[in-house]
């Protein structure tokens, strides 16, 4: 690279990096659009889902909570309104809790993203260990049949199996207190089971797709023993495989929230974005759309440069973003 | 000190450290931890003022505390009250109150507090669901007014039976009059510095959808007259735990995580064995029951709501489906509700095929279509019956049992699960046959939204100045043996209209370890922790 390059190089990487601001942009517009029209197309009265059945609540008092709410408004206006606050970053208030949504998810977030967080980990821990130790045909064929169970197995399910007998049974792991991090194991592993289930599935087959390429069988033919090929020549190539899923896996992580914090009573994003769409807290479900609207969009980032360092064919050399 | 003296100093020590885990004396940890359901009460339903739901009470109990206590015997006892009077026309309740009641954020229980507190339940921003109604805000309730500092009047315009049922409720407990001048609006939310009464225990933290932390209030010398312990409560530390899942509740109970456990399920009951005991307590007020809407279809007619009623076996899916837990109900007041019952219907109206095959054909409905559903008029005898979500497993059991059963005779039964939004949109209306719910309510005034002409839970549309004039004599004499009468009658009325088909009594089943001593229990069947302690002997 010579001196003459590089002012051409900052200015592709800022037209990319302004690209993928605003295809961020444009993510996070949709989902907030999507979300509040599937809001509003859903029957139901907010105030009436907020006061519940067999609430004796007088009809003027009921008028009087939707003018607060501003549910008399015509829903373009309510539309305009909810755009014009976020682009100034104000999420809004939330009907049932009359909290700020910015503070009502974050007082959410450490929780969960501690409890997805090491489920990742131990997910990548689980499914690495796998592909990386099992081989042979019996061995892949039973490794194989345990993460079909664990991929079709419900999170519910899992987790009362776990409950039961590590938590009542052996007393390894308390599920009725929260401070500990001791407390987090159980339910990080029934998110990770299915997860790790479907990864090791794919590592492995594309460890073996890999190892069946020329380059693998040059690689052994000059004397590197299996262990070494993996580690230096074939993950590479399987990792790829493995990053295509990070989406799924993300969406997995957060439909998994909301069971296994249900099952082992836990706070998190998962338990609010349940009840705050039963309970039609507009402000509060179009808050975590967004949020997660951009977890998506910056995990997409990731993977794109992750691809990149993973296949050199990939990177942008000598072509325009 | 020298080594063989710090060693001997060592070696007592652990003896006594030993000793001392061996000694029964040696009081326990007294921590408690407490494990309910309670997956609503972070969608703002901390706030007993205003929130509907049994969750709200139960919680709301610990720290409020309440003008009097009702006895298990449905008999009143002085609380925050020393005393009170009713006057003859029964329209002024004047409570003398304690003098010595401090809230745990320092402000005073006075009449004023209490005021400002029914001046709570009754304001329009509260939007009280419950509370407000059980004051009679909106049909006798006028105000509070402050006779001097420790004596207060509440003023009907109406005699207004319940009204100390329901001041011995949490609903009507007492709030710090500086949280409702200040952070009123945060009362549904709740949390330590906004949910501040003046009761045994006090709320330190609260992480929504987990656990509510409370430690004993030091001060508390207040507690109600028929309670058995005095002062502060024993137990140091209370932790009430949020379980939504019942095979879990039933699971941390048996396992020792927790040491009550609350809304257990029938289906889990078996797997509580030795060293625990489970207390089965029926609701008072309104058994589970079909509403059954006598203005909008084929239940216009009489016979076809007798036969309805007749034409599915009731006890045995009951007794199949709660496992033998929960009985029967043959009215429309549960045996438990005070001053009421009557246990002349019991056994009155069995199941009897029949007699509804009998019933319907009388009204005309002979032909039988392809299906095997009985039709007049070219039309098919179908109802519909709207339930609310989230409807529990065993309740959709039930309903299959009733659908298969009425098939038989040739009635069709169409179900609909709506989520509470779109319920209402057709409950509201009432354009629907068949709905269904219970309503434990400890006085039987209950009944009266449920058959007053226009009233709120008055899901069979039922219109009858005969009716209207049971049930407001009812709620305006406090003669207890008046009452009962009228209440019967109000019962027999049912049995012969067929306007709600009672199906089961629910109990609220509380599991406690028998470590646990001294838990003393309200008219709901909810544990009071006040007079509790952990024992190990």
């Amino acid at each position: 690279m010579t001196d003459v390059e590089r002012p051409a190089v900052g200015r592709r990487v800022g037209v990319r990096l302004l690209g993928y601001l605003g295809g961020m942009l444009l993510v996070i517009w949709g989902a907030a659009t999507a979300g509040f029209l599937a809001l509003k197309l859903v029957p139901g009265d907010p105030v009436e889902v907020m006061l519940g059945v067999n609430a004796q609540v007088s009809d003027e008092t009921k008028a009087a909570i939707r003018e607060d709410w501003g549910l008399n408004d015509p829903p373009l206006v309510q539309y305009l309104g909810y755009l014009g606050r976020l682009v100034r970053g104000d999420l809004g208030e939330s009907y049932q809790l009359r909290q700020p949504v910015a503070e009502v998810i974050g007082a959410q977030l450490p929780a969960t993203l501690a409890l997805t967080g090491l489920a990742i980990l131990l997910a990548l821990l689980i499914s690495l260990t796998t592909a990386f130790l099992v081989r042979g045909r019996w061995a892949t064929r039973i490794v194989s049949t345990i993460e079909l169970v664990l991929v079709s197995s419900p999170t519910f399910w899992i987790g009362l199996v776990l409950i039961a007998f590590f938590a009542f049974r052996l007393h390894w792991f308390p599920v009725t207190t929260n401070a500990s991090f001791a407390s987090l194991v159980l339910p990080a592993i029934t998110l990770a089971l299915p997860i790790s289930g479907i990864l090791s599935q794919v590592l492995r087959q594309g460890l073996v797709d890999a190892a069946s390429q020329p380059f693998a069988l040059t690689a052994r033919a000059r004397g590197l023993g299996y262990p070494a090929l993996v580690a230096r020549h074939t993950l590479r190539h399987a990792a790829a495989d493995g990053l295509t899923l990070s989406a799924y896996i993300l969406g997995t992580l957060l439909g998994g929230a909301v069971l296994v914090e249900t099952v082992f009573g836990r706070a998190g994003l998962g338990r609010v974005t349940l009840r705050a769409v039963i309970d039609r807290d507009l402000p509060v479900v179009l808050g975590i759309i967004v949020v997660i609207a951009v977890a998506f969009a910056v995990i997409n980032l990731l993977v794109d440069l992750a691809y990149e360092r993973l296949d050199p064919r990939l990177r942008v050399q000598g072509k325009a973003a | 000190m020298s080594k063989r003296l710090s060693l001997t100093v060592a070696l007592v020590a652990t003896t006594a450290l030993l000793a001392g885990c061996a000694t029964p004396a040696t009081p326990a940890e007294q921590n408690v931890t407490f494990a309910i359901e309670g997956a609503n009460l972070s969608a703002g339903h901390m706030d007993p003022h205003s929130s509907q739901l049994d969750v709200s009470a139960l919680v709301g109990r610990q720290v409020l505390d309440s003008l009097v206590a009702q006895d298990l015997d449905g008999s009143f006892v002085p609380w925050l009250a020393k005393s009170w009077t009713i006057s003859d026309d029964q329209l002024h309740y004047t409570f003398e109150l304690r003098d010595d009641v401090t809230f745990t954020d320092g402000e005073k229980f006075n009449a004023e507090a209490v005021k400002a507190n029914f001046d709570h339940i009754t304001a329009e921003e509260t939007a009280s669901a419950h509370a407000a109604a059980m004051l009679g805000s909106g049909s006798a309730y006028v105000d509070t007014t402050v006779d001097d500092e420790y004596t207060v009047s509440v003023n009907f315009s109406t005699p207004y039976a319940p009204f100390l049922q329901a001041a011995s409720t949490s609903l009507l407990g007492f709030y710090s009059p500086k949280v409702l001048a200040t952070s009123a609006d945060k009362l549904k939310t709740g949390g330590p510095d906004v949910t501040v009464g003046t009761g045994p225990f006090i709320l330190e933290s609260y992480t929504p959808d987990q656990e509510l932390d409370y430690v004993a209030n030091p001060d508390y010398n207040w507690g109600p007259e028929n309670a058995e312990h005095t002062g502060a409560s024993d137990i140091e530390n209370l932790t009430i735990r949020i379980l939504p899942e019942p095979s879990v509740r039933t699971g941390a109970l048996t396992s020792g995580e927790v040491n009550v456990a609350t809304n257990l399920t029938p289906n889990t009951i078996d797997q509580v064995g030795d060293g625990f005991t489970v207390k089965a307590a029926e609701y008072p007020g309104i058994p589970y029951s079909l509403h059954i809407n006598e203005s909008y279809g084929v239940f216009a007619d009489p016979k076809v709501r007798e036969a309805f009623s007749i034409g599915f076996d009731v006890d045995s899916a009951v007794d199949s489906i709660f496992f033998g837990q929960f009985k029967r109900a043959w009215s429309v007041l549960g045996p438990t509700t005070p001053n009421s019952y009557d246990a002349s219907l019991e056994g009155s109206w069995p199941y009897d095929p029949d007699k509804a095959n009998a019933l319907l054909d009388e009204a005309g409905w002979t032909e039988r279509d392809a299906e095997g559903y009985r039709v007049k008029d070219g039309k098919r005898l179908s109802a519909r019956w709207i339930a609310y979500t989230p409807i529990p497993d065993d309740r959709a059991a039930l309903a299959d049992v009733i659908q298969s059963d009425l098939k038989k005779i040739g009635f069709e039964i169409k179900r609909e699960a709506l989520e509470p939004a779109a319920y209402n949109e057709q409950y509201g209306p009432r354009t629907y046959d068949i709905t269904d719910w219970s309503f434990a309510n400890v006085d039987a005034d209950g009944l009266r939204s449920h058959f007053h002409t226009g009233g709120f839970q008055n899901a069979s549309t039922v219109s009858d100045p005969a009716l209207d004039t049971l049930l407001d004599d009812a709620v305006a004499t406090s003669d207890e043996a008046e009452r009962t009468t009228l209440y019967q009658e109000v019962q027999q009325y049912n049995a012969a209209e067929h306007l709600m088909v009672p199906l089961y009594v629910p109990s609220l089943l509380t599991g406690y370890s028998d470590s646990v001593k001294g838990l003393e229990w309200d008219l709901y069947g909810r544990p009071l922790f006040y007079g509790a302690s952990i024992s190990v002997d």
